[in-house]
Formats: structure tokens, C-alpha cells, sequence
């Protein structure tokens, strides 16, 4: 009686084993994100911050303001378009906000098209590089970007800005 | 008559004009900072001269530099930065050996090798604190651009005089200075707002609010509070902080 209850419990186990090893059919994933995309269109700015990235490094207590409604950083407005998929050409309209990007008008391109870290914003010969800090896919429409500036006789960043855009 | 006017507006601009002297890059630096100061000797018993040695010392004591005044050590001498010229590099801690901790301030003077002929004593110069010390007044971010939004800030739990201590501020003064050392226009009065329990804080762009004259540049400013308090017979009276001064960070 024992043996034939120690069989029932092998065979009872090799059973199971052999079914957890049936292959289980995966959903398809979808198309990659297409993040270019998802820059394209007009983006009004909705937060503004701004960081002494020297005294965070130090752990200083004052680190972050809120310079949101200091001054009517909410007027600020920048389109991106898109030509054939790939970037086309930017404008940047401040109303009455200070300048967070001095270009009005020009080209944009990006470090890399699948993830792209920086967008760099062209004028002739002048450029300016914005980080990207959150993309717009998914649940998120929140365009995310950083600008840093950097003391010129060290090179080291010193303060940044991180702008919040919201889709129009 | 018009080159008359001339003349005189000519020789006017070079009288009032000053230079910033010296020059320090970067403009703020801690203990641990590398610093090139440039400091141009004209004028005083260096102009001229073919050579020249640092004399530096500060809260921290003598340098190491400052081995014999008739005998300035190699390690002393100063680099030809133009005419009448020279720049010195250094990084205080890895000069004096010590901890960033031990250090407050620096004054320095140019010397001949043989201590023949020097410049007056410049400075103090005040090294940026590596730990926080809160103070009176404070400018946020700590290092600012011409183009930044810098916050001025006033906590009167730091106050030093009784006034300072007392008084509930109503507005903020901005002095601007361009790099000639020549005010750039009216002084700038914001007003404030309250951002802690004995902290006021006030806010603006100095690029948007001041603009320079033809070929000069916003170098630095200077700030005070301005508030009111009530006298010991219950009448309230204006008063004022003392001021501070900020020198702009050149930014890439």
C-alpha cells in the first residue's frame, strides 16, 4: 500500500513537472514607441524649476525653487514638427515669458532617433541643446526638459532648469 | 565748442572709468577650486617690471610661498598675462596642505624677487563656504549668470543689528555694476515675499531688468532689504539691511 502510494505520488509529480513545461503562447508586444512622434505637435509650458546643482551636490539645504509663477513662464510655447518622420523644423513662441529658449525658429535634430537624450535646437550657426527628461508616451503627456548652465571656467554645470510642457 | 565737449566727456569716461582688478577665474571658488588671479600692476612700484612674484596669506597664515621677502621662491613667480600683467594659478588646499575647513579668505601683493618694489596688499578675498553657513543675506542659486533667475533672500533669525533683527522687509534694492565698475542705470526695488517663518525672498533676471551700455557687460550687483519696524513709542519707521555683493558667474 505504501509502495503503490509513493508511485501515485511520482507519477502525480512527473506529471506536473512535464506540464509546467508546455510552451505558453505570449502575446504580441506591439510596434516599437515611436518617440519622435511623440515630440511632434505644440507644447505649452506648464513648470518651471530651478536647481543650484552646486549646493545639491553638497547637500546644502537650499536647493530647488519653484520659479513657476515668478515670472509668466506659462506663456511660453515651442512646436515641434516632424518631416518624413524624422525631425523637421522648431518655433518658439514666449509671449511674455522669459526666454527659456533664445532660437525663435530653426531645426531640430537628436542624438538618437530610437532614444533620444538630447535635442539639439538650430539657427544658422548658433544651436542649443535641451536634455529630455521624460518622454510623452503611454499615460504620460508630459514633455520633460532640462537646460543646464555651466560655469565657463570650470565647465562644471552649476544650475539647471527643468521645464514641464504640456500638449495643446 | 562740439570738440571741447568732446575732450571733456573723453577725459571724464577715463577718470571715472575703473577696471575690475584684480581678476579671478572662476569669479567664485572654494578651497578646492583651481584659481588664476590676474592683477594688473599699473600704477603702483611694479609697473614695469621684467618679473614678478606672489606674495599670498590670509586667515590660514603665510603661504608656504612666503619663504624670505628679499628672496621669493621659483614656486612664487607669476606668469606675464599682457602689459603690465601677470596671473598667478593655485588651489588653496594643495598650497597650504590643509583642509578646505581651514579656510576663510586670502590677500596677496606682487612683489620683485628681491622685495625691491611691491604692490599695495589687495583682498581680503573670500573663499565659497563647502559646508552650508546660513547667513543674513543669501543669494540663490549660490554661482549666477547674468541670464539666470537669481532670488535674493533676507532671514532676519541671522540678523546682526537690532534693526536687522526686528524688521519685517517690504521690498529688496538691486544695485547693478558693469564690468568698468560704473552703475548701470536706477537701482532696481522689487518687492518681496515671504518664504519660511523669518525668511523673505525677491526675485528677478538681471539681463531683463538692466542692460549695459555699448561694449560694457553686467559684472556684478549689490542688494539690500528694505522693511519697517515699529519704534519703542509704537510708530513704525523705515529701516534698512546692510548690503551684499554678487559677482556674476560666467556661464558657457
Amino acid at each position: 500500500m505504501k509502495i503503490g502510494l509513493k508511485k501515485s505520488l511520482l507519477v502525480l509529480s512527473a506529471a506536473v513537472f512535464f506540464a509546467a513545461c508546455t510552451p505558453v503562447a505570449h502575446k504580441e508586444i506591439g510596434e516599437q514607441r515611436n518617440i519622435l512622434s511623440s515630440l511632434e505637435g505644440t507644447w505649452k509650458l506648464t513648470k518651471a524649476t530651478q536647481v543650484d546643482e552646486a549646493a545639491k551636490a553638497k547637500g546644502f539645504p537650499f536647493k530647488e525653487l519653484d520659479i513657476t509663477n515668478l515670472f509668466p513662464y506659462t506663456d511660453f510655447k515651442l512646436t515641434l514638427t516632424l518631416n518624413a518622420g524624422a525631425p523637421g523644423t522648431f518655433t518658439t513662441i514666449p509671449g511674455a515669458s522669459p526666454k527659456i529658449i533664445k532660437l525663435t525658429s530653426g531645426t531640430w535634430t537628436v542624438d538618437d532617433a530610437q532614444q533620444p537624450k538630447n535635442i539639439t535646437l538650430s539657427s544658422g550657426a548658433t544651436s542649443e541643446v535641451v536634455t529630455l527628461g521624460g518622454y510623452p508616451v503611454a499615460a504620460s503627456n508630459t514633455l520633460k526638459v532640462k537646460v543646464e548652465r555651466k560655469e565657463a571656467a570650470t565647465g562644471k554645470v552649476v544650475i539647471s532648469y527643468s521645464y514641464e510642457f504640456a500638449k495643446q | 565748442m562740439k570738440k571741447l565737449l568732446f575732450l571733456t566727456l573723453f577725459i571724464s569716461a577715463a577718470f571715472f572709468t575703473k577696471a575690475q582688478n584684480p581678476v579671478f577665474s572662476p569669479s567664485t571658488f572654494t578651497a578646492e577650486d583651481q584659481i588664476t588671479l590676474t592683477y594688473d600692476v599699473t600704477g603702483t612700484g611694479m609697473a614695469g617690471a621684467t618679473e614678478a612674484y606672489i606674495w599670498l596669506w590670509g586667515n590660514a597664515g603665510d603661504s608656504p610661498l612666503n619663504t624670505s621677502w628679499t628672496n621669493s621662491p621659483d614656486a612664487a613667480r607669476m606668469t606675464a598675462a599682457g602689459t603690465n600683467k601677470w596671473s598667478f594659478t593655485f588651489t588653496a588646499t594643495l598650497l597650504y596642505g590643509l583642509p578646505p575647513a581651514a579656510f576663510t579668505n586670502f590677500r596677496f601683493l606682487v612683489k620683485k624677487k628681491d622685495g625691491s618694489a611691491q604692490t599695495p596688499d589687495q583682498g581680503p578675498f573670500n573663499f565659497d563656504p563647502l559646508v552650508f553657513v546660513p547667513t543674513m543675506l543669501r543669494v540663490f542659486p549660490g554661482k549666477v549668470g547674468a541670464d539666470d533667475v537669481v532670488t535674493v533672500n533676507f532671514d532676519k533669525a541671522y540678523g546682526v543689528t537690532t534693526n536687522e533683527q526686528r524688521m519685517t522687509p517690504t521690498t529688496a534694492t538691486i544695485t547693478m555694476i558693469d564690468d568698468a565698475g560704473n552703475n548701470v542705470g536706477s537701482p532696481l526695488t522689487i518687492a518681496v515675499r515671504k518664504t519660511g517663518e523669518t525668511i523673505w525672498s525677491a526675485t528677478y533676471i538681471p539681463s531683463l531688468s538692466f542692460t549695459p551700455g555699448a561694449g560694457r557687460k553686467l559684472f556684478k550687483f549689490k542688494y539690500k532689504f528694505n522693511g519697517t519696524l515699529l519704534d519703542t513709542g509704537g510708530a513704525t519707521i523705515s529701516v534698512t539691511s546692510s548690503e551684499s555683493e554678487v559677482t556674476f558667474t560666467t556661464m558657457q
